[in-house]
């Protein structure tokens, strides 16, 4: 008997290729998505881990200062005085090199080999190392991957020409590092190893290290090196630091997540509809097959395997697919993490088994589930029933109301999720997909009434085939439903998406307008766009100020120092007369720039004030060079420069407490009557020969920050496109099993006079009608997404306030894609059916 | 169908295999090696441009207790012997050597600043301590730049470092000892510690130093230049604590101190030399080098010095001295090199005739450079005298694929 249900089911399977091919295709492409993504950003989360590895070594604490970098003294002192062996120093940042084409930017890893054994054995030097001592020590020597050397083709013995914040060395290829296994070379393929003292003269840091690495191994060689720290210098374990840098892209990922299973969910609609229209099409032959004595659970056992045939090879495909497309995504992605979170760069995906069998999981799992009901639908038809064609729809018309309350309910569920569990981005999104599945359960009802609404407006457009075509909607809902509700999810994703990227986009243009008043900005080129790791040689920001024409400098620094809440990025700037214009405060306490101006008091922003829960009117704790040290905070700022969220500080408060002359830009102002791209290009024959500094018009920088941001949301708009693909095959899908049911209706209405054009028309009326009540359905639904978008989750995964600002033409626009897909996807349909044979069809039983 | 199914599954098997393979574990940093290949500005053996040992000098102290960093090689070399208080015989040696890896005359030597970790001085460190009664000999050695205040050596006030390795002039500073009256540098005190084993003593002279070879210009071959300058503390007092294994034991005892510095000593025939440096209960003390051709024939560069009570020398040549092998010893290291052990020395113009030994022969120092270096007793006759000591020998050369010396 098995074998008799499986060769009619393969047969079945057989005689709908395309209906077939296009459900699989549209897993396959959920899948590749939701795969792609996962890919994308383990890759590049893994291989921040892999560098971090690379130059952490065995260490598993760290000594570092209260702000960039401390003392080497401090170094001389533990290992000399307090005797500690296993520790190590270390200078880290970034350096580029000029291969063929590119500038590629590298790691650079300045160590001490004769402390280095027991941390990163290749940079060691001891009885078994190959490192020559003189080239070492005596001269600017580096070490690079073996593979690198090769691509740029340098061979040790010769020199090539290291560029670090925008200043050119020439150093010496001492040597490579032949890793021995592919991850080992992944590791090195992005890492400039050179001694300290090389180091030191890259990064214009005499006297000054990144950080100490130690090994401790029990608690009382960590209290004893604690005790040994000077005031302002701590001890944190190894992990704390790449955890915590780690964890920065945590909501940035689960957002681009949330994105891709997305369209897994549109994939699973298509597979849902699939499913029913073969159930409904084939109930005659399941009737048939009741009858002979097939029971209910072998006929719900059928479906499903069948549902799982067509998800596994989707799922094949798709992760296939994924991996494919990820190679793409993950550049774009590592350049969006690079300028906003870390630098991080990926030259190969690393493909990690779970996330491939977290993707088939998801495909294989969402069709089994979308199939459930189909099953249960098929499986639970009365055998004297099945005979019967059009229970279903008259079913489905009777519980539309029911299933529009039902859906209701299910979208209070998500709006309470939304508004009572506060906090989680991941329960928001739940939330938001319980009030998506809502909306969507209530398509049935809505699309009765709209046809109800259309029914005269077609027949005063259209007559009787008008009418026709609006009842035809409703009379087949059973099918058409669901296209449409997949139609409507995507194009609301559209929408919500679109007025998410748009109102940020606004809101941002209008904040840098706002920050950035000065005339003219200098910039140390870092390899992050938004983090300055750079600093501007002091030589060059003296003679920015004796340059004739400025008016104003005004210094920024940016450093990353530790407070009693987490991690903090704190901005230390000259305050100038126009300060208080450039931000904007969203809560203050007393004359803010006043006080600022040298108290010790600091301004918090937007998203720091949200990520730590810190309000105008309470003190933050800082770890300074002079210990911890208490500030007021006594005003949170308006900032979309960063989700981390920013401490910002006059730079007399940061000289008292900080020992650090070092800048990070400059903004100048031009004296009245100067014009400003003279004064640039004066600015730069100052600054050339001394750095390569980045010197911009304020108009130049604000496009520069508006290029980035548009680049951030490259990968959004790409899954939002994907989505609607995935909705446009979900379409194609539900019209062509319509076609291929109401073969006989149609050939009936040939037989009865109709031309074949006016079938064509009725079916392009029909497919016209249903984009038309997805594109409606899905306004609403769409603004839902974008108000809970921005309102909720960007504010908890980012912490910021946006101005929501909803365009007519983006509304416009996605009805009008709405209804343009569904007409591209009838078009072959209302072909297929013009032109079909009356009298074939009508054979057909 | 089933059939379907089940391909895909394998498929899908496979394809899981597949991703799996494709994935790597974790760094292993081990596995990164380091391969270099550029050429020196200076091999080892090119001594241009160095300053040499060429021509006899007055030694002014305190100056030339520090470095002579225009010359390639330099230490600061200490052992002894001690007894503890708990009835147990200990040995020790410590050095402290300087390398100059370009010539002063370079620009990289020529901005040399002592807080800089840019530097053409190298140190290495070697430290070896012997229980003798347990035959236990513990060595390790350390490595760093002569500079970021590391390692280094300075003259005033005296002091000779590397990480928490010191030989530095003990505080207070006003107790100049009889032997030295012109010459605060002493007494020192040498605090080294590791792991297993440290020491911490206070060494006095009990004798001038005495200069070796020409007034401390020590002729080691062929031309002019191929010679150290070397002076040394034969004797002095030593007390202080030791720590081997766990155990701290205070300790008194004699010591024996070599400074030497040259450029390129050793010709290039010479594969090492058998150094003795013997401490008789008479109050002598004998220092004899026998330098070794590679044809395994001493080179009539091998010299000595025999010290009086009062502290006057003689200086003691190649023919005064009849000296054979009794005994060897195979390294427990690579189980092949052959250490020599015990020794008949004879010096009939002056009466001496005696056995040198190992107090136990496993005294290899462990360290990148091998070599032997242990404490020795001395029994034989003095005339008609009996004639008894302690001292200590270093073997070099011998280790396969080892250069003449530690530093070479």
């Amino acid at each position: 008997m098995s074998s008799l249900l499986s060769r009619s089911s393969a047969q079945y399977l057989r005689s709908h290729p395309w209906l077939m091919a296009l459900s699989v295709l549209g897993i396959a492409l959920g899948v590749a998505i939701v795969v792609a993504i996962d890919l994308a950003n383990t890759s590049a989360s893994d291989a921040f881990r892999l560098s971090t590895d690379t130059v952490t070594g065995e260490a598993t604490h760290q000594v570092v200062g209260a702000g960039e970098g401390l003392d080497e003294g401090i170094y001389r002192t533990l290992r000399t005085e307090h005797r500690f062996r296993s520790i190590a120093p270390v200078i880290e940042g970034y350096a580029t090199l000029e291969a063929a084409d590119e500038a590629r930017t590298f790691q650079l890893l300045g160590v001490d080999p004769f402390a280095e054994g027991p941390f990163r054995p290749y940079a060691g030097f001891g009885p078994d190392s190959d490192l020559e001592l003189e080239p070492l020590l005596a001269r600017s020597t580096v070490l690079i991957g073996a593979e690198t050397a090769r691509e740029l083709g340098v061979e040790p013995g010769q020199s090539l020409t290291v560029s670090v914040e925008g200043v050119q060395h020439t150093v010496e290829l001492m040597g490579v590092l032949e890793p021995d296994d592919e991850r080992s070379r992944r590791a090195v393929e992005n890492l400039i190893v050179t001694d300290i003292a090389t180091a030191q003269r890259l990064f214009d840091a005499r006297g000054q290290l990144s950080r100490i690495d130690a090994i401790i191994e029990d608690e009382s060689t960590e209290d004893r090196l604690r005790a040994a720290l000077p005031e302002g210098v701590h001890l944190q374990r190894s992990e704390t630091r790449t955890d915590t840098v780690a964890q920065m892209t945590r909501a940035f990922d689960l957002n681009l997540t949330a994105l891709s299973l997305l369209a897994l969910v549109v994939g699973a609609f298509l597979i849902y509809n699939t499913m029913l229209f073969s159930v409904v099409q084939r109930r005659p032959l399941i009737g048939r097959l009741r009858a002979l004595g097939v029971t209910r659970r072998e006929i719900f056992r059928l479906v499903l395997s069948e549902a799982a045939v067509l998800g596994l090879a989707g799922t094949i495909l798709g992760v296939l697919a994924g991996i494919v497309l990820a190679q793409g995504l993950v550049q774009i992605i590592t350049r969006t993490i690079t300028d906003l979170y870390f630098v991080v760069t990926v030259q190969q995906l690393s493909i990690a088994p779970w996330t491939l069998a977290k993707g088939a999981a998801l495909g294989l799992g969402l069709t089994l589930v979308a199939a459930l009901f189909p099953a249960r639908e098929a499986a639970n038809a009365p055998v004297s029933m099945v005979l019967q064609r059009s229970t279903s729809e008259s079913d489905i018309q009777q519980r539309a109301p029911m299933l529009a309350l039902s859906g209701a309910g299910l979208a209070g569920v998500g709006v309470a999720i939304l508004a009572l569990i506060g906090g989680s981005i991941a329960w928001s999104y739940v939330g938001l997909l319980l009030l998506i599945l809502g909306i969507t359960a209530a398509t049935p009802l809505a699309v009765i009434g709209m046809a109800k609404a259309a029914r005269p407006v077609m027949d005063a457009v259209a007559g009787v085939l008008g009418r026709m075509a609006a009842r035809g909607v409703v009379s087949t809902l059973s099918r058409t439903g669901v296209a449409i509700a997949a139609l409507t999810v995507a194009v609301a994703a559209t929408i919500g998406v679109g007025i998410m990227i748009d109102s940020f986009r606004g809101t941002v243009e209008t904040w840098l307008q706002q920050s950035l008043q000065a005339d003219v900005y200098v910039q140390a080129p870092s390899p992050s766009f938004r983090r300055a790791t750079a600093t501007v040689a002091p030589a060059l920001v003296a003679s920015i100020r004796d340059t004739d024409g400025v008016d104003g400098v005004y210094t920024v620094r940016n450093v990353d120092v530790t407070a009693d809440v987490g991690p903090t990025e704190l901005i230390a700037i000259t305050p100038g007369p126009q300060t208080p214009d450039t931000y904007e405060l969203k809560s203050q306490e007393g004359a803010v720039w006043d006080a600022f101006a040298s108290d010790d008091v600091v301004l918090v922003s937007e998203p720091y004030s949200n990520r730590y829960g810190v309000e105008t009117g309470d003190t933050l704790t800082l770890q300074t060079d002079r210990g911890e040290q208490d500030f007021a905070v006594i005003a949170v700022y308006f900032d979309y420069a960063s989700d981390m969220g920013s401490v910002l500080m006059s730079r007399t408060t940061y000289d008292r407490h900080y020992d650090d002359d070092r800048v990070s830009g400059v903004a100048v102002t031009a004296a009245s009557g100067i014009d400003v791209d003279a004064l640039i290009a004066d600015l730069r024959a100052e600054a050339s020969g001394v750095q390569d500094v980045l010197i911009q018009s304020n108009q130049a920088l604000r496009e520069a920050s508006m290029d980035i941001f548009d680049q951030t949301f490259a990968v959004t708009n790409v899954l939002r496109l994907l989505a609607i693909l995935v909705a446009f095959i979900g379409v194609l899908t539900a019209l062509m099993a319509l076609q291929l049911e109401r073969n006989r209706e149609f050939a009936v209405m040939r037989a009865s006079g109709m031309t074949p054009s006016q079938v064509g028309g009725l079916v392009t009326m029909q497919t016209g009608l249903m984009g038309l009540f997805a594109g409606l359905l899905s306004l609403p639904l769409g603004y839902a997404l974008a108000y809970v978008l921005i309102y909720v989750i960007n504010l908890r995964s980012f912490g910021w306030t946006l101005q929501m600002d909803v365009s007519a033409g983006i509304l416009l626009q996605a009805v009008l894609l709405a209804i343009a897909a569904a007409l591209l996807a009838g078009l072959y349909p209302a072909r297929k059916m013009a032109t079909a044979n009356p009298a074939l069809a009508l054979k057909e039983e | 169908m089933n059939r379907l199914l089940l391909i895909l599954l394998a498929i899908a098997l496979l394809l899981g295999l597949g991703a799996y393979w494709l994935s790597e574990p974790a760094v292993d940093e081990a596995s990164i090696r380091t391969t270099t290949a550029v050429a020196e500005a200076m091999g080892s053996t090119d001594t241009t441009g160095y300053d040499r040992a060429d021509r006899v000098i007055d030694f002014s102290f305190p100056d030339d207790h520090g470095p002579h960093p225009g010359f390639q090689t330099e230490w600061w070399y200490l052992t002894g012997n001690l007894d503890g208080d708990d009835g147990e015989h200990y040995g020790f040696k410590f050095t402290i050597f300087r390398s100059a890896l370009t010539p002063p005359d370079s620009a990289d030597a020529e901005h040399a600043d002592p807080e800089d970790w840019r530097t053409n001085q190298f140190y290495m460190g070697h430290f070896g301590m012997s229980h003798i009664d347990r035959a236990w000999h513990l060595s390790t050695e350390r490595f760093a730049r002569g500079g970021a205040g590391l390692a280094g050596a300075q003259a005033e006030p005296f002091r000779v470092w590397l990480d928490d390795w010191q030989i530095a002039s003990a505080e207070p500073i006003d107790q100049t000892p009889d032997a030295t009256p012109d010459d605060s540098t002493f007494p020192l005190h040498l605090d080294v510690s590791d792991e297993e084993m440290a020491i911490d003593l206070t060494v006095t002279p009990r004798k001038p130093p005495v200069f070796q070879g020409d007034r401390g210009l020590s002729q080691k071959g062929p031309g002019s230049g191929n010679a150290s300058y070397y002076y040394s503390y034969t004797r002095l007092d030593t007390e202080g604590q030791i720590m081997i294994e766990g155990d701290t034991v205070a300790v008194s005892g004699q010591s024996w101190m070599d400074r030497e510095w040259s450029t390129s000593a050793l010709a290039e025939d010479q594969e090492g030399w058998d150094w003795f440096s013997l401490q008789f209960d008479d109050g002598r003390e004998l220092m004899y080098y026998q330098l070794r051709n590679d044809d395994g024939t001493p080179s009539t560069y091998s010299k000595g010095i025999l010290v009086e009570e009062d502290g006057s020398s003689t200086l003691i040549e190649r023919e005064d001295v009849e000296l054979e092998v009794t005994d060897t010893w195979t390294s427990t290291i690579d189980n092949e090199s052959e250490y020599p052990v015990a020794w008949r020395m004879r010096l009939p113009e002056y009466d001496l005739d005696f056995a040198v030994e190992s107090y136990f022969p496993g005294q290899e120092m462990d360290v990148s450079v091998r070599y032997w270096e242990g404490a020795v007793r001395i029994d034989g006759t003095s005339g008609e005298a009996p004639l008894s000591g302690r001292g200590y020998v270093e073997l070099t050369g011998y280790a396969d694929g080892a250069s003449a010396g530690p530093v070479s």
